[in-house]
């Protein structure tokens, strides 16, 4: 039983990204872009602005992880392959003939297969940040974090200039702060991988990628058939805010009183206009996403 | 005699200029840093609401200026988070000025006399940072001036030249608030301490290093400290530049000091530098003041 353990986790950490898992990553992000509002006309108007910001979608975490480290940001345009299969989909989203991709995307199935598949890409990036900072910086487990999280929640995080592109700048929209579930998600996996590659976390490579990336998958999967916007991580957010930050109490209680009710019901009723704010930016970055 | 003296004082310099910087001197530029995020309108709320937000500003406040000179130079902008340390400690302040329990630390901190000692001990920082920086871009670029003065200014001013883009990760978006528009007296003297480090460096001005650096913290602790002491926002450069601007750049110049405050004002002309000053308000008073108007225009 350990011995199959260890070989599926081996096993799955040595699947190649390229064909499909990159496919459906790009899909997902431009599938994301064309549900902007907006987007179609401006990929009418102007087809290249809209490539730009396609690219940037696509490739953005490597964009930001490469800006940091102080190398070239148009890095990402070196490998070929990459950026061409990315510029196809994009064509074929939002220029095919009767929108037969958009419509087949929008079949339930289709998008939760594509969207799990996205989020094991992000297992991988963040892996691959945090062993290319590593030649450089061997002990500062700090940058190790931030190039893991950059790399990871990149594209998600440079949403904002992508929005500048295109002449719809919103400031509160930059998703520091509002972190959505997905950027939360990729720092604490940042963090865990970063522990495991100093080697303070007793476990082994193979086995926290398959574990972490079951952990993602599902979740997301799950917040996707359930449509409910709250993170699984809320319930700790608010412990640990008011064990650190002196959360008010009765704000903190009411908050994780209306997340627990309604991750059981699926709905919730709030009785806090502070609360129902919270909730609104919350859709709101979803519905961006 | 003076003989004794001078060498006295040249080894007094020496010796100041190798004073290590790490635990205590850091810590107090990371205090005063904070201090100034926390007077920021709406700092204290984005920290309840997204702590990260917040760590992130306090970070671009406490190492604002690495990050940029990195920018200049072409380096990696993360380059100084590899110094856990000092990072750590940084993180530690920021914790205590925003999280302490009742407010303790903050109110400590910003209590006058204790804040003076940490202003400073911060403007000993700067001023060794400035020449740091022009050694470093002098390693790179022998004969760049240029560079060497740019690199050396945003090391000495810090997370203010780039206060737009820290406002923008606060949600604050006020294009028209450049620092670059309304410098401020650090940034100017920065920029001035730049340019004399930058002349010594290529060996224009016949002074040692050390010496040049002991004055020149002389010069901006006790200007600083005046300052902070009489919450006075008048730059001690205002004299020089009311005779020196009007001659080079005409006479339609206005006294750049007042525009801070206000933007209605038209300036007439060279006499409206020497109107009486306003009444010292304090910092705080004055930056809500003009911020509250600033957001009445803007709605």
């Amino acid at each position: 039983m350990e011995r199959m353990w260890g070989e599926l986790t081996v096993a799955f950490s040595r699947l190649s990204m390229f064909p499909f898992f990159d496919i459906a990553h790009y899909l997902v992000s431009v599938m994301t872009l064309r549900q902007q509002q907006g987007a179609i006309s401006v990929a009418w108007q102007n087809p290249l602005a809209s490539w730009f910001s396609a690219m940037l979608h696509c490739f953005g975490g490597g964009i930001l992880s490469s800006f940091l480290l102080g190398e070239a940001p148009t890095k990402f345009l070196e490998n070929n392959t990459n950026v061409l299969l990315a510029s196809s989909i994009w064509y074929i989203v939002f220029y095919c003939p009767y929108d037969i991709v958009s419509e087949c995307y929008c079949f339930l199935p289709v998008q939760l297969l594509a969207a799990g598949m996205k989020e094991v890409t992000r297992t991988w990036k963040i892996m691959g940040g945090i062993i290319h900072t590593s030649k450089n910086y061997t002990d500062s487990w700090m940058v190790l974090i931030v190039l893991g999280w950059a790399r990871g929640a990149g594209g998600n995080v440079i949403t904002g200039l992508e929005q500048l592109l295109k002449g719809a700048w919103k400031p509160e929209t930059i998703k520091f702060l509002e972190m959505s579930y997905t950027v939360k998600i990729t720092l604490v996996g940042s963090v865990l991988f970063t522990l495991q590659h100093i080697e303070k976390l007793p476990i082994e490579k193979h086995s926290l990628m398959f574990c972490y990336t079951f952990f993602i998958v599902v979740t997301k999967i799950t917040m996707m058939l359930t449509k409910c916007h709250y993170s699984p991580l809320t319930p700790f957010e608010i412990i640990l805010g008011r064990m650190l930050f002196g959360l008010r109490q009765p704000e903190a209680s009411a908050l994780l009183r209306s997340t627990l009710k309604s991750s059981f019901n699926g709905t919730s009723t709030n009785s806090k206009p502070y609360i129902d704010n919270v909730e609104n930016k919350k859709k709101q970055n979803k519905k961006t996403e | 005699m003076e003989l004794l003296s001078a060498l006295s004082l040249g080894e007094l310099a020496l010796s100041f200029s190798r004073v290590p910087l790490f635990p205590v001197f850091d810590l107090s530029y990371f205090i005063v840093s904070i201090l100034y995020l926390k007077y920021e309108p709406g700092a204290v709320e984005l920290s309840r609401r997204s702590p990260v937000a917040s760590w992130i500003c306090a970070m671009l406040y406490c190492f604002g200026s690495y990050i940029l000179a990195d920018l200049l130079l072409g380096e990696a902008p993360i380059d100084y988070f590899s110094n856990n340390s000092s990072v750590l400690l940084a993180s530690a302040v920021w914790y205590m000025i925003f999280f302490c329990p009742m407010n303790l630390f903050y109110k400590c901190v910003s209590f006058l006399p204790v804040k003076l000692i940490f202003v400073a001990m911060k403007e000993v920082v700067r001023v060794r940072k400035i020449a740091v920086g022009i050694h470093h871009a002098h390693h790179h670029y022998h004969h760049g001036w240029f560079i060497m003065i740019a690199t050396g200014w945003v090391k000495g001013s810090g997370v203010a030249l780039m206060s737009n883009f820290e406002q923008l990760l606060r949600g604050v978006w006020k294009p028209e608030t450049n620092e670059i528009l309304h410098m401020s007296f650090p940034t100017k003297a920065s920029l001035y301490g730049a340019i004399l480090f930058t002349l010594q460096q290529t060996r224009w001005l016949p002074i040692s290093k050390a010496n040049l650096i002991f004055f020149c913290t002389l010069f901006m602790v006790s200007c600083k400290v005046f300052l902070t002491a009489t919450h006075s926002h008048a730059s001690p450069f205002d004299t020089i530049e009311g005779f020196i601007c009007p001659v080079l750049f005409g006479s339609a110049w206005g006294g750049h000091g007042d525009h801070h405050h206000d933007d209605h004002d038209v300036h007439g002309g060279p006499s409206s530098l020497h109107a009486p000053q306003p009444p010292a308000k304090s910092k705080e008073e004055l930056n809500e003041g003009s911020r509250k108007r600033k957001a009445k225009k803007a709605e």
